[in-house]
């Protein structure tokens, strides 16, 4: 037996082919590189007017959720219907630390992305202790949503109840609701892909891949299964609380609607149906004819939520990754019937 | 003292509401987040018929096999794709689809019939059980509950079509061998969670009311009822039904709406983190 | 009765059973033998509709099976008890064996007669499947299959998990069976036994056919002697 052959399935054989993916960094972060242009040449478009720009923040806000939910489930398949809630542990925290201790924006919306990802990493750690299958963790998740929620409405005193808070903050860039508040999320989103596109293109990220496609496979081939699994809800985890903690001071204003389930969670559903679960880029997609969709429902009230749920539907129906995933990958075959084989 | 009774009553509302949801994930491994548009869709149905004339209990009646149907087309429908798959990606293509169904039942009932909500009126003086006064309501919903549920049960565990069923729900592959018909046996029992959640409705509209915008939270009880005794256990969702409609009770009496719900949640969570396989269902 | 042409199957992309053909004529006892992992369990599988037919025919009297569901073709007629039973482990002995006739009325005589056939079960009638033991529990799944009154009974490896007692008792009531007429087909690893019941046999390695004969025959062939009965021509083994 070779004792220096690297058995296929190990730690080292991934490693070993992540260096190879090192080698040509340009090319891998190129999509995160012209995303990032083509939404920083948004505001160019669209001009002066404020409703446009609150529409632009509001399409970079989903698709930081999208990118965290992709990294989430897309990678480890962790079912966390709780999106909103943590981005809310994060919102309502730093809301009342800046309300009540005067704490400046960042430090208070730092502490609250913390508590989100300790709660992200608590959720990853019972359910890899417990072995919970994909749809207890996503009622388990689900169920605290709805906790949080109703604590938001009883504990009047801490948090306003129904009728929310106000953030009494200092005029920032964030909070000017301007330009200066999309470059921010802008920034903040790109950040999150350029993590993403890193994860997936490192160790982590093979792991992640063995993960998705057998679990039990990987465990047996030495992968720790819970230690990958940790990782993907801590930085998902973490994106949501410092989205979710900055779009408090964005709006000047929360309430338990702001991050509730049908407010959060369904739309990143919907987004991704339509981008493609686990993708890099889907989230921007996604997010862009959601927030486009959303304007141009507007007027329809409750039969809103009709239609989302049919695009649900028929999306999920139809295709199964989502619309995108689906056209890029007949473009691919396309492709590969026209170039000769190499 | 009759608070308790009222939670009993409740309890087996919840139950009631709770059985069909269970059947179908211990039949086919699939959950149904749309259940509690059926009950809606009843209790919507039934208020139109009433207003276009008919008498109310022919209107429940007519409404209950509406439900029915709805479960029908949607098993002809949407579950064909989920019962292609299997396992985890199952259950998870089933949630998706049926919460898509679910906001378009939903947007749809709340659009044209935001105010509608069904009211079942028994006037009459309070009703006196085991020394306690309950209202007529309460105490017509408990025994349309107890009813129905009693009829459940017995179909299920005396009738060689209601072992049937039972037999695919203990080894699928073993009730294939006999010569049933898996599938066939999944669609009765998705009709009949479509009546059981129907029947709820009427149980509900009996005690208080029932409106196009509470299709959610039902699926939502229905659902923690369902995990806290045991997804796929119709005596586990009776228990848990009881013991949380209890506990509901007790809790919005003494302490409140907000944190009632919540100890609900946390039960439900608890559950899943404690002891997975619920109060009474089949294994880890 | 039972044509099998040609048949390959397997599961998912990988095929176990490759171009197998063999025959059962009624009344007649076969078995098919061969080692763990040889085949058998993916061709009896395969035959009732449990697996399906990657290519080759199946014929059972008359009737094409390879696109026919497994429910359809117990209905025809065909029992199979698998080697993992599936009872229904929260009813009873008597609710299993009703079961077993679906979609016919349970018949005290039928089941009379399993009790006959099994006297053990009919003291525990009222006992649910999944307390009884191995040997019971085997006994329960072909008196279950038996109240569909099939004309091929189809049995895997039916002595798995029996102490060698057990399973003698287990082929003595097996030849007690086809003194009634029931047509059967059986795989086994503990070769002796299928052989002492059976009038013909295959031999199955590798998922293909490597052997086919009488009974008498495989029994005098050296290498099923030395493969499954341990015995060589140079002494006893």
């Amino acid at each position: 037996m070779d004792d220096t052959r690297v058995p296929v399935g190990t730690e080292e054989a991934g490693a070993a082919v992540a260096e190879a993916q090192r080698a040509r960094p340009l090319r891998a972060y190129l999509p995160v590189v012209v995303t990032a242009v083509v939404l920083g040449a948004l505001p160019l478009l669209i001009g002066d007017s404020r409703y446009f720009l609150s529409l632009a923040v509001l399409m970079l806000v989903f698709a930081g959720y999208g990118v965290a939910f992709n990294i989430i489930f897309g990678n480890t398949e962790q079912l966390f219907l709780c999106l909103g809630a943590l981005a809310g542990i994060s919102g309502y925290t730093a809301a009342i630390l800046g309300n009540r201790l005067q704490l400046p924006m960042l430090l208070g919306v730092l502490i609250g992305a913390l508590l989100s990802a300790l709660l992200g990493a608590a959720f990853s750690w019972v359910s890899v202790r417990r072995r919970l299958g994909v749809i207890f963790v996503g009622i388990i998740t689900l169920s605290f949503s709805l906790v949080f929620a109703n604590v938001l409405l009883g504990q009047r005193d801490l948090t306003g109840g129904e009728t929310g808070l106000i953030i009494e903050s200092a005029p920032g860039v964030v909070a000017g609701r301007g330009v200066g508040a999309y470059y921010v999320f802008l920034a903040l989103l790109t950040v999150f892909l350029a993590c993403h596109r890193w994860l997936q293109r490192s160790h982590v990220g093979w792991a992640f891949r063995a993960l998705r496609d057998d679990e039990v496979a990987a465990e047996l081939a030495g992968i720790d299964v819970a230690r990958f699994k940790l990782i993907a809800g801590v930085i998902g985890s973490l994106m949501v609380g410092l989205v979710g903690g900055l779009y408090a001071y964005y709006e000047g204003f929360i309430s338990p609607s702001t991050y509730a389930v049908g407010q959060v969670d369904i739309p990143v559903l919907v987004m991704l149906a339509f981008g493609g679960i686990g993708s890099l880029l889907g989230p921007v997609v996604g997010a862009a004819v959601f927030a486009v969709v959303d304007e141009l429902l507007r007027p329809l009230s409750s039969i809103r939520t009709t239609v989302y749920g049919a695009i649900l539907l028929v999306l999920f129906l139809g295709f199964r990754h989502g619309v995108i995933p689906a056209l890029t990958g007949l473009g691919r075959r396309v492709r590969n019937r026209r170039t000769p084989r190499t | 003292m009759a608070v308790i009774f009222d939670g009993i009553a409740y309890g087996l509302q919840l139950g009631l509401l709770a059985v069909g949801l269970t059947l179908i994930y211990g039949l086919g491994g699939v959950l149904n987040l749309a259940h509690g548009q059926f009950a809606v869709v009843t209790a919507i149905a039934a208020t139109v018929l009433v207003d276009v004339g008919l008498p109310m209990p022919l209107a429940i009646l007519a409404a209950i096999a509406l439900a029915g149907m709805l479960a029908l087309a949607f098993d002809a429908s949407l579950m064909r794709p989920v019962y292609r798959l299997r396992g985890e990606a199952r259950v998870l293509l089933s949630l998706l689809l049926t919460i898509g169904a679910a906001f378009v039942i939903d947007g749809l009932l709340i659009y044209y019939y935001p105010f509608a909500a069904l009211n079942v009126d028994i006037s009459g003086s309070a009703v006196n059980v085991l020394g306690v006064a309950m209202r007529r309501g309460s105490l017509a919903a408990s025994l349309l509950a107890v009813l129905a549920l009693g009829t459940l049960i017995l179909f299920l565990r005396y009738t060689r079509r209601g072992k049937a069923v039972r037999s695919v729900i203990q080894d699928e592959e073993g009730a294939q061998l006999c010569g049933i018909n898996p599938a066939r046996v999944r669609t009765a029992v998705f009709v009949l969670s479509g009546v059981l959640a129907g029947v709820a409705a009427v149980a509900e509209g009996l005690t208080s009311s029932l409106g196009a915008t509470d299709g959610l939270d039902l699926t939502i009880l229905a659902l923690i009822v369902t995990v806290v005794g045991g997804l796929g256990s119709v005596a586990g969702a009776l228990v848990a039904g009881l013991l949380l409609g209890i506990v509901y009770t007790l809790s919005s009496f003494y302490i409140g709406a907000y944190v009632t719900f919540i100890i609900l949640l946390l039960a439900a969570m608890l559950t899943i983190l404690v002891r997975p396989s619920g109060l009474m269902g089949k294994g880890a | 009765m039972l044509q099998v042409e040609g048949l390959h199957a397997g599961y998912g992309d990988s095929i176990v059973v490759h171009d197998v053909s063999l025959r059962i004529e009624a009344g007649e006892a076969v078995a098919i033998i061969g080692s763990n992992g040889a085949g058998k369990t993916t061709l009896l599988r395969a035959i009732c509709g449990l697996l399906p037919v990657v290519s080759g025919h199946v014929t059972y009297d008359g009737n094409t099976l390879e696109r026919i569901p497994p429910h359809r073709i117990a209905r025809l007629g065909m029992a199979y008890v698998p080697a993992e039973r599936r009872l229904f482990p929260a009813m009873s002995v008597t609710e299993n064996l009703e079961l077993g006739a679906y979609p016919k009325r349970p018949d005290s005589r039928l089941s009379a007669l399993v009790f006959e056939l099994f006297p053990r079960l009919a003291d525990r009638r009222t006992q649910h499947a999944g307390t009884l033991s191995g040997g019971e529990q085997q006994m329960l799944a072909v008196g279950r299959a038996l109240m569909s009154e099939p004309k091929l009974l189809l049995l895997d490896e039916p002595t798995t998990g029996l102490a060698p007692m057990l399973a003698e008792e287990a082929y003595a009531s097996l030849k007690r069976l086809r003194g009634s007429g029931t047509t059967v087909l059986v795989a086994e690893q503990q070769v002796p036994l299928a052989l002492d019941l059976a009038d013909r046999g295959y031999v199955i390695e590798d998922g293909r056919i490597q052997l086919e004969g009488t009974a008498d025959d495989l029994r005098d062939n050296p290498d099923v002697r030395q493969a499954y009965l341990g015995l060589s021509d140079q002494g006893a083994g």
